[in-house]
């Protein structure tokens, strides 16, 4: 049974709303760790605060952050599915959809750049990229509204032939531009290689990475620990005040590239926006996280 | 780090005991924004000799971004929420804002520039750290709005006055004498980086040995 576009449309508008109103489970446990372990009595008391505050939202069904960001989606596409009418307007009613019914109302966010006109909506509203999954009999969605806070300090710069430390050296540099003010603890995406665009693609799947999953490749993996230990040796700490967390994760991945070679670095705050479910072919749908 | 509560209007004398780290619970009436054109209109004002719709001087702005919805309450609105937003972007009109206004308490997140942080100091102002995602325990604080001006603008945008009571914990991140915890730390930061760069190059090389 080919899967409507109707059923697109309430699990783009649903996932929507989960990430508004929902620190992932990962995110709130590791944010408990932290606090156990930060040793700077600021520092400490903000991410007991962040806890709390991530607590309330949820039980009250409220927004954790204000600033409701921009509507991005992410689809994967099984090889076996099959629909039945529009996909790409699905995802558009499905924003929309969220927007008349949101309850606390949400803020206009999306942004005109010729005019920075605010509204619910505009060119190529939602963002939305699509991947295929050879052999797989469902469509998988993960959405991650994007605000300013972290979105303003993402950067990507292509080098030529860099050595490891040139690009650890730069993701460093990235994270102390961006210094007290992306709402830190992060969540640090890399993207190695590839062309401009496939870099900046890698370094947001990364960001959007669970927490726990190592890079396969062990020179990855460990370069994902040695760069979170220099992040949280900076200071900023958690909102930025002061301590020891200023990253909760870095993530990285790479693909092969020319001798030109970007190197993108996202960003996350720390209540770390992401849904994703799954919908089969049969109509079932699974909510991932 | 001490715990202040403070009861707005504040004298200079209640804002110069306060210090860089201390933490701050607000109550009464405060005037948030989050518009870069309402900040360009507030100075456009100053500038001009002309009154603004409400009387700011000596008060406490800050950058908290308010849903208010129209209702049949004295001011026509009731506020479902507020929450902070980076205050850097306005970094270039906050000192004159600062100045023109004689502000007492200014905020949001992020922290501001040392333009501002010698403004500061000049009219005896402190800027507080708000939890960025704290929507939900923010609105808590919230009793009223008392009014809502420029209309013309979109929610955030509009130069709102909400009544609040408790509203904190925020985080003293400027105190009016000069010290910064957003400089302190990126001079930290800046100072640590040759030692935290040699540590990550003695990582890598026993991770690729």
């Amino acid at each position: 049974m080919p899967i409507s576009s109707e059923i697109i449309r309430n699990v783009t508008s649903s996932l929507y709303e989960w990430s508004l109103k929902k620190v992932p489970d990962d995110t709130k446990r590791l944010l408990a760790q932290a606090e156990r372990r930060e040793t700077v009595q600021l520092g400490k008391q903000t991410l007991r605060i962040m806890v709390e505050a991530a607590e309330a939202a949820e039980a009250e069904n409220h927004l954790v952050c204000s600033d409701v960001g921009v509507p991005t989606y992410m689809i994967r596409v099984g090889t076996r599915v099959t629909f039945s009418g529009n996909v790409r307007q699905a995802i558009v009613d499905g924003f929309a959809d969220l927007v008349a019914r949101a309850n606390p109302p949400i803020l206009k966010m999306v942004t005109n750049p010729l005019t920075l006109q605010r509204s619910y909506e505009g060119k190529n509203m939602p963002l939305v990229t699509f991947d295929m999954i050879d052999g797989a009999d469902y469509m998988e969605i993960v959405c991650a509204p994007k605000a300013m806070g972290t979105g303003r300090w993402e950067a990507i710069e292509t080098f030529v032939y860099p050595s490891l430390e040139t690009i650890e050296k730069y993701v460093l540099d990235t994270v102390l531009r961006a210094g007290s003010q992306p709402c830190p603890p992060i969540v640090v995406g890399v993207g190695i290689g590839g062309t401009f665009d496939y870099a900046a693609k890698m370094a947001k799947e990364c960001v959007l990475r669970p927490f726990g999953e190592r890079n396969p490749e062990p020179v990855l993996a460990a370069m994902e620990e040695r760069l979170l230990k220099a992040i949280n040796a900076t200071g900023f700490g958690p909102m930025g005040t002061g301590g020891d967390t200023t990253a909760m994760a870095v993530h990285i991945d790479y693909s092969a590239s020319h001798g030109f070679m970007p190197v993108a670095v996202a960003f996350n705050c720390w209540i770390n926006r992401r849904t994703c479910a799954r919908i089969y072919e049969d109509g079932t749908v699974v909510r991932v996280e | 780090m001490n715990t202040h509560r403070l009861t707005l209007p504040v004298s200079e004398a209640d804002i110069s005991a306060i210090r860089a780290g201390d933490i701050v619970y607000l109550s009464g009436d405060i005037v948030v924004t989050i518009g870069l054109p309402t900040h360009q209109r507030m100075i456009d004002y100053a500038e001009q000799g002309k009154p603004l719709p409400i009387d700011i001087r000596g008060g406490a702005f800050l950058h908290l971004s308010s849903y208010n919805r129209e209702s049949n309450t004295p001011s026509g609105y009731e506020a479902l929420y507020m929450n902070p937003t980076t205050s850097t972007r306005y970094d270039a009109l906050m000192p004159s804002l600062i100045r023109a206004y004689g502000l007492r308490i200014v905020g949001g997140k992020g922290g501001l520039g040392e333009e501002s942080v010698a403004a500061m100091r000049e009219t005896g102002c402190i800027y507080l750290s708000f939890l960025g995602g704290g929507c939900t325990l923010l609105a808590r604080a919230i009793q009223e709005v008392v009014s809502v001006h420029w209309e013309d603008y979109i929610s955030q945008f509009r130069l709102v006055t909400l009544r609040v009571k408790d509203l904190g914990p925020a985080t003293v991140g400027i105190d009016a004498h000069g010290n910064s915890l957003y400089r302190q730390l990126r001079d930290d930061a800046k100072r640590r980086l040759p030692t935290i760069l040699d540590e990550l190059n003695r990582d890598r090389e026993r991770a690729l040995r």
